[in-house]
């Protein structure tokens, strides 16, 4: 490679880390399909039988509340919405990331995204999976929550409110959830198809015979897969910003002062961008270390997720501000006394500054190269931002809430075993989820890793050429 | 009614069996096999006790098959019904409620024989149209679980039966003595009579624990004769309220208030209506629509008092001082009217005196002057001087003759029981063991009497302490009569069959007397001896007519009071300590009543508990002020010794209470109640000793290191700057009439929406004027009761999860030693652009044709949206199941006009949607031509809250009908909108609170 043009010194430069150690194909495919095919490991037991039990702890306190009661938590009147919309939010934001580095960072070719994506794409599935329960049993009467979906029965006879934000919520989370999922799914399907090739028992063999659909690696059945791929990644694009837009309604549409503000719409994406960036790196960090796929999932990814981290904790930091300053500007008493009195110095001031700490300055110290490619300082500011994300949407709930427009009916909002161990519980499930995930699944994109590898770059115009021999040649076969 | 202290670990003797425990008994077993009940067949020949007692079994086992229970008689199907009985609609009949020598006429609705709400009878002049808390929650007692139900005889059950043979075998009577309350019935008054007459060793002897007899006190002093104060507020300019709650702890308050109220409109009127002068011909119960004829312009209340009172809070000054120091206070005014002679002693004070002076001096004939009962009998007499020299007697202030002295007799009784004088006891009702004068040891003389029996309507301490206790019958259940204080006498009309084999105090003392059962109805008709139409007139109206008392002569004895003046005794220094009757429990009789309990203070909004108030800078000096931190408030122990006695309380803090004095509430602290009341608060009485019953001075207080967990309804009491009550002065609203709107001015607003067509039909809407609101909680209780609100309990009230409807805030302004008090009922004000309409997802919560805001519980997932957009904050949600542990009985007490929510759901004010309901079909019924406004007459329909409130604060009315008042008063000067900002539009509005300072005090 003596004449370089100027891209493709640039791709390999990108290749060079994004797999280090210079594996070839058959090395990648080993890495990832090993995991789900070796022995059962004695931890892997212990470690689900720890979020396991967690799980089953959040099932009892669910069953507990749903017998006795929403009193069970500490919501009261005025802080209708205490943990339940706080978790809600939290783990819908958590989600983003991983629509973002399979979406958007597809449609932007960033081809550093494709050792993570599909852990990405996972955590999201799985906190979409998190943050459905809360809407389902934070209402009064959660064997009616399904009153929710404009699906005919005979007790309302009538639709939905359509006006409600809470009604938007239930078609953003559930489109949002439904395409994640198949786009998780359409992704899986070349690399079940690769564990199918490999599989030694009848049993494993016909489960992932069933789950990969047929696929055969022709290169018709990749050119439909890259199209499909293309067309999910185009649909959830909008869904990065839709979602969280929408669940920012829920506070923005109110008449309350420190929810009715303009700003929430880009100042959640963000932010939930933000906190999804984080929990990528909170479980890589672990993942790559456990499953020993430090080639795959490389500094150079770490280090660009820490980069995005730092833009969006920026961004959430500026758009605190500006709640501050509109409220000033706007010469409106009640948002006034929300930011100025509620946030910075009343009853919940450990909160608001809490967030502060986590989110606007613990990401500053990812301004220098040596501390966002330190592994245990970026595990560690991971949590921290995640702890303060988690804040944030406690703050913009609990504090709006508990002091509002007539200040006799002024309270405060205290968590009950009940609120914690549930939301505990959620973790529980999240890591239950992931559990299961990395066992049976190939955790890391195959076919995908493949093509970003130096040794694809030789074969660049493999799709064209697999194309061409579509049509009317002999296929050719799948791609290990 | 879940997670009351106590409920749920229940040891002891069994509360109540429960109906399910009744059905399953063998004999209940048996009557059901039967076709016939035992003796069904003696129902029309007999009134034996023993078929009786077989009825009521019989009954309440109906009554827990059907959950509906109805009087004995009426079990037998009606062949024809009757006219004016229609299934499913309401009766209301007049009766009286009986209150410490007081009777308040009432109104009570009853479905199929139930006695479900209580609303005062407006021929009555005790209540005038209103009900005042107690009168609201006394249904409530009488499906109390917790009532006395059996004879109870040396810790067996016992029989009426034996009771009777007990009674009538016991011979000649021989120095009995019988202890009841004022006897204010003239047919216990009779049977008194003849008691006495027929047993000269016997005694009867009077007791309340609140009492106002050093008022007649008083009088012996100044006039040489025994007579009772009272007040034409219509015609008062200038009221001067001395240590005294008229406005809310006095059995007139109701009809006081409401002359009060009238004469607190603005003579600066122009655009306001005028009365509705046919508002009168639209029945009795049209007494809101016309009151508020502002005839003779704002009166002017001056409150010189100790504790924060409603009365104070109401006031156009008030003058904080030391219980003692009233009395000082009061000579010093009195000497500067030149009443009595003399030095004044309060040079402090004498600008506010001097002032005070002029009013009441160029208001003369047009004043009043009155003092509470706390206050001695001197303050009394000088009182009554004043009111002489200023021309106020026979005006504003007239007399009638009245004859109690209670407390010497007790004393008396308590020496007869301890030296064996008094052979047997009988005490009906109250509750002396508990309430007494600590010193007088008056449980311990009550165990030296051989026989002691108690007829009352709860197991308390007195029935405990006597060796054979009675259940006594509610007044809903029992004939009797009542007079009020002013001489009127009222029918006690029972609304159903006594449902626990109960007897009344008439038929007791009935028994002791006649030697035989006779029956109230009997006993009472023998004592009015009314012909048949009259009768009928007197049960239908409430009151029998002709019994007003005449008013007396009363002439002031200069000499004789200023000689009580001269011998009034110096305060002995050291910590003063006031009693105070609770606001919520009486003298204590009320306090298994939940409605009450969970009620919150008018002043301090504490519930479910009683503290000790001082003033910031005394409790500061002893570091005693509440703790408040984000999990609650703490009230700090203290111990309050008076000679020895000792009670410990929890300290609050009470902005504007005066320095040096601490003010203990009575009526908590019971030790043998029911459920609900067990454990709640402290033991005022303990300390409350003969001759100090109104205040104690030389008292010594400690700090203790304990604090008590205190629980309000309302934590944050400053309005921020914002504006949400609005107050002028008089003379600043005659300047600028505009004050309370003109922040509301602005542009058009666009919509997106169309707004909805209210061109036909009618559009509800309501008025608060909160000039007129004194802050007493009726409505709060009224609502409770007409809505089903249910009761939560103190630690859920702790969550921030009562569920009232409607609810009084109450804000301080000004300064934290001396501020003032406002008061605003809130309960929802259902929006016209609603914002929780706009958020329910599943439309639960949805426009009515006629402007209401409607809630659909059916619908109702609960996610709670609606309530946090709410910004006045009225929803209430349901968090758990409010109404599990409420025991059959007490279910009777709910409205069947209005659903029971179940938990999960939101609720609110429906501005009594089903009121609205009922006279839309009565209108539809009657053919009425829909008008321009529909079919309803002006002030038909009234919402309950309005219909109890005793200031006619509130009215509600159909906006679209121009004759309608809250029309009228909606285009009143004074008409603003809360947080009009928002452009919520909501259709309950305010009358912004105008006071009328004196302006050499400004």
């Amino acid at each position: 490679m003596a004449q370089l043009t100027h891209d493709q010194e640039l791709k390999n430069k990108l290749s060079a880390p994004l797999a280090t150690g210079n594996p070839n194909f058959h090395d990648v495919t080993e890495a990832v399909s090993i995991i789900s095919e070796v022995k059962t490991h004695r931890n892997w037991y212990i470690a689900l039988a720890i979020t396991g039990s967690i799980t089953g702890m959040m099932g009892l306190m669910i069953a507990y509340l749903i017998v006795t009661g929403v009193g069970v938590w500490g919501n009261n009147a005025p802080v209708g919405w205490g943990w339940d919309i706080t978790n809600f939010v939290f783990w819908i934001g958590i989600g983003h990331a991983g629509t973002l580095i399979s979406a958007i960072l597809f449609l932007f070719r960033q081809k550093w995204r494709t050792s993570i994506n599909r852990f990405a794409e996972a955590m999201t599935l799985f906190a979409v999976v998190c943050a459905a329960i809360y809407p389902g049993i934070h209402v009064g009467r959660p064997w009616r929550a399904y009153w929710l979906f404009p699906i005919p029965n005979e007790f309302l006879d009538m639709w939905q409110n359509f006006r409600s934000p809470l009604l938007w919520d239930v078609f953003a989370v559930s489109t949002y959830g439904t395409v994640s999922a198949l786009f998780w799914y359409v992704g899986l399907v070349p690399d079940l198809a690769t564990l199918r090739d490999r599989a030694k028992t009848k049993a494993r063999k016909l489960s992932f015979a069933i789950a990969s659909l047929g696929w055969r690696g022709s290169a018709t059945h990749w050119k439909n897969y890259e199209k499909a791929y293309m067309i999910l990644a185009g649909l959830s694009t909008p869904l990065v910003l839709s979602v969280h837009t929408i669940v920012s309604f829920d506070f923005a549409t109110s008449i309350l002062p420190g929810w009715h503000t303009t700003i929430f719409p880009p100042y959640f994406v963000a932010g939930a961008i933000f906190s999804g960036f984080a929990m990528v790196v909170t479980l890589m960090v672990i993942a790559r270390w456990i499953y020993k796929v430090e080639h795959l999932v490389t500094m150079t990814h770490l280090e660009n997720m820490n980069k995005v981290i730092l833009a969006t904790g920026c961004i959430v930091g500026y758009a605190y501000a500006t709640e501050f300053f509109i409220a000033w500007y706007s010469g409106n008493p009640y948002e006034s006394y929300v930011f100025f009195v509620s946030r910075a110095s009343g009853p919940y001031w450990w909160a608001y500054w809490s967030m502060v700490t986590c989110n606007v300055i613990s990401p500053q110290f990812f301004w220098f190269k040596k501390l966002r490619t330190n592994i245990p300082f970026m595990f560690v500011i991971s949590i921290i931002v995640n702890i303060g994300m988690w804040f944030e949407r406690f703050v913009i709930i609990a504090t709006s809430l508990h002091r509002d427009f007539l200040p006799s009916s002024w309270g405060y909002f205290r968590p009950t075993f009940v609120d914690i161990c549930t939301f505990i519980g959620t973790f529980g499930l999240f890591l239950t989820l992931f559990v299961f995930f990395t066992r049976f699944l190939p955790i890391i994109a195959i076919g995908e890793v493949k093509g970003m590898m130096a040794a694809a770059a030789h074969e660049e115009h493999y799709l064209d050429e697999a194309v061409a021999a579509s049509q009317g040649k002999e296929p050719v076969g799948a791609a290990h | 009614m879940i997670q009351i202290q106590g409920i749920g670990n229940q040891t002891g003797p069994k509360f109540w069996r429960s109906l399910n425990e009744l059905a399953n008994t063998p004999k209940f077993q048996q009557w059901v096999a039967r076709e016939f009940p035992d003796g069904a067949t003696d129902i029309m020949n007999s009134n034996s006790r023993r078929n009786f007692l077989q009825l009521m079994a019989a009954s309440m086992g109906l009554a827990g098959l059907t959950s509906c229970r109805r009087p004995v008689e009426k079990i037998l199907p009606h062949a024809k019904s009757f006219e004016g009985i229609a299934h499913g609609n309401s009766l209301h009949f007049a009766t009286a409620m009986p209150l410490a020598g007081s009777a308040m006429g009432l109104l009570v609705e009853s479905f199929e024989g139930r006695p479900v709400k209580i609303e005062g009878n407006p021929g009555h002049p005790a209540s005038r149209g209103a009900a005042n808390m107690l009168a609201q929650a006394s249904v409530l007692n009488l499906y109390d679980p917790d009532r006395a139900k059996d004879v109870v005889e040396g810790g067996k059950k016992g029989t009426w039966d034996e009771v009777a043979e007990a009674m009538t075998q016991a011979g000649p009577l021989e120095g009995v003595r019988v202890l009841s309350g004022y006897v204010n019935s003239p047919t216990l008054a009779g049977l008194r009579a003849q008691l006495l007459a027929k047993a000269p060793t016997a005694k009867w002897v009077e007791y309340e624990p609140v009492s106002d007899e050093t008022i007649l006190d008083g009088s012996r002093i100044a006039f040489n004769d025994s007579l009772r104060p009272h007040y034409d507020f219509k015609k008062a300019n200038v009221v001067l309220a001395l240590d005294s709650d008229f406005l809310q702890l006095d059995n007139r308050s109701l009809g006081w208030i409401k002359d009060f109220s009238a004469r607190r409109s603005p003579a600066h009127h122009e655009a306001a209506p005028a009365a509705t002068p046919a508002a009168g011909a639209h029945g009795a119960n049209d007494h809101a629509a016309g009151d508020h004829a502002p005839a003779a312009g704002m009166n002017r209340l001056y409150a010189v008092e100790s504790n924060y009172s409603l009365t104070g809070a109401t006031a156009d000054h008030r003058l904080r001082v030391k219980p003692s120091d009233v009395a000082n206070f009061v000579f010093d005014l009195a000497r500067e009217l030149g009443a009595i002679t003399g030095l004044k002693v309060l040079g402090q004070q004498d600008k506010f005196i001097k002032a005070l002076a002029k009013d009441l001096s160029a208001n003369k004939g047009k004043a009043i002057v009155l003092a509470g009962p706390r206050q001695p009998a001197a303050v009394h007499a000088v009182v009554a001087l004043i009111n002489q020299t200023l021309g106020n007697a026979g005006e504003t202030v007239t007399y009638t003759k009245e004859d109690r002295r209670s407390m010497a007799s007790l004393v008396e009784l308590v020496k007869d029981l301890n030296s064996g004088a008094a052979k047997s006891v009988l005490i009906l009702g109250g509750n002396p063991v508990y309430d007494a004068p600590a010193d007088l040891a008056f449980g311990d003389a009550l165990k030296k009497v051989a026989n002691s029996a108690y007829l009352g309507a709860e197991s308390n301490e007195t029935a405990a302490a006597c060796k054979c206790s009675l259940p006594e019958s509610h007044f809903f259940e029992a004939w009797g009569d009542a007079t009020h204080l002013d001489g009127s006498a009222s029918i006690v009309q029972p609304l159903i069959e006594p449902l626990f084999g109960t007897k009344s105090a008439i038929e007791v003392v009935g028994l002791l007397v006649n030697g035989k059962w006779q029956s109230g109805h009997d006993l009472v008709k023998a004592q009015w001896k009314l012909a048949d139409a009259a009768w009928k007139k007197a049960l239908h109206d409430g009151l029998i007519a002709g019994n007003a008392a005449a008013p007396a002569k009363a002439t002031g004895d200069k000499t004789r009071v200023e000689a009580a003046v001269n011998a009034h005794p110096k305060a002995k220094g050291g910590m003063e300590v006031s009693f105070f009757p609770s606001a919520n429990l009486f003298d204590g009789r009320f306090a298994n009543n939940a409605w009450l309990q969970e009620t919150p203070e008018p002043m301090t909004k504490i519930v479910w508990d009683n503290v000790a108030l001082m003033s910031p800078k005394t409790a500061k000096e002893m570091d005693v002020a509440e703790v408040v931190d984000n999990v609650g408030m703490y009230g700090k122990k203290i111990a309050i010794e008076i000679d020895g006695r000792r009670v410990e309380a929890p300290v609050l803090v009470m902005p504007g209470h005066a320095d040096g004095a601490v003010s203990l509430t009575l009526g908590y602290g019971r030790t043998a109640i029911g459920r609900v009341g067990k454990g709640i608060g402290y033991n005022a009485y303990a300390v409350r000793v003969l001759g100090s019953m109104g205040f104690a001075s030389g008292a010594t207080v400690k700090k203790l290191d304990g604090t008590q967990y205190l629980v309000t309804t309302q934590e944050h009491h400053n309005q921020e700057g914002r504006p949400i009550v609005k107050e002028n002065t008089e003379a600043g609203y005659a300047k600028n009439q505009h004050f309370a709107t003109h922040d509301e001015e602005h542009v058009e607003l666009f919509s997106l929406f169309d707004g909805y067509d209210y061109s036909k039909g009618s559009q509800w809407g309501m008025a608060v004027d909160l000039n007129a609101c004194i802050g007493c909680n009726a409505c709060m209780v009224a609502c409770q009761s007409e809505n089903n609100v249910p009761v939560v309990g103190k630690e859920q009230v702790a969550k921030g999860r009562d569920m009232h409807w409607i609810r009084l805030d109450r804000y301080f302004t000004g300064a934290e030693e001396d501020p003032q008090v406002v008061y605003q009922p809130m309960a929802c004000q259902q929006c016209e652009n609603a914002p929780c309409e706009s958020v329910c997802p599943v439309a639960a919560t949805i426009h009515s044709p006629e402007g209401l805001n409607d809630m659909a519980y059916n619908r109702c997932v609960g996610t709670r949206y609606c309530a946090n957009n709410c910004p006045y904050k009225v929803r209430r949600f349901n968090y758990l199941n409010f109404h599990k542990d409420l025991e059959e009985i007490t279910k009777m007490v709910h409205n069947p006009n209005v659903s029971v929510r179940m938990r999960g759901v939101m609720e609110k004010c429906t501005y009594c949607v089903q009121r609205i309901q009922e006279a839309k079909i009565k209108a539809k019924a009657q053919g009425r031509a829909k008008g321009e406004a529909g079919p309803y007459k002006v002030g038909e329909i009234l919402t309950a809250c309005q219909q109890t409130c005793p200031a006619d604060a509130i009215t509600f009315g159909d906006i679209n009908d121009p004759n309608s008042k809250v029309a009228k008063l909606k285009k009143d000067h004074r008409n603003y909108t809360l947080l009009h900002e928002l452009n919520v539009k909501p259709r309950t509005t305010y009358l912004a609170k105008l006071r009328n300072p004196n302006p050499e005090l400004a």
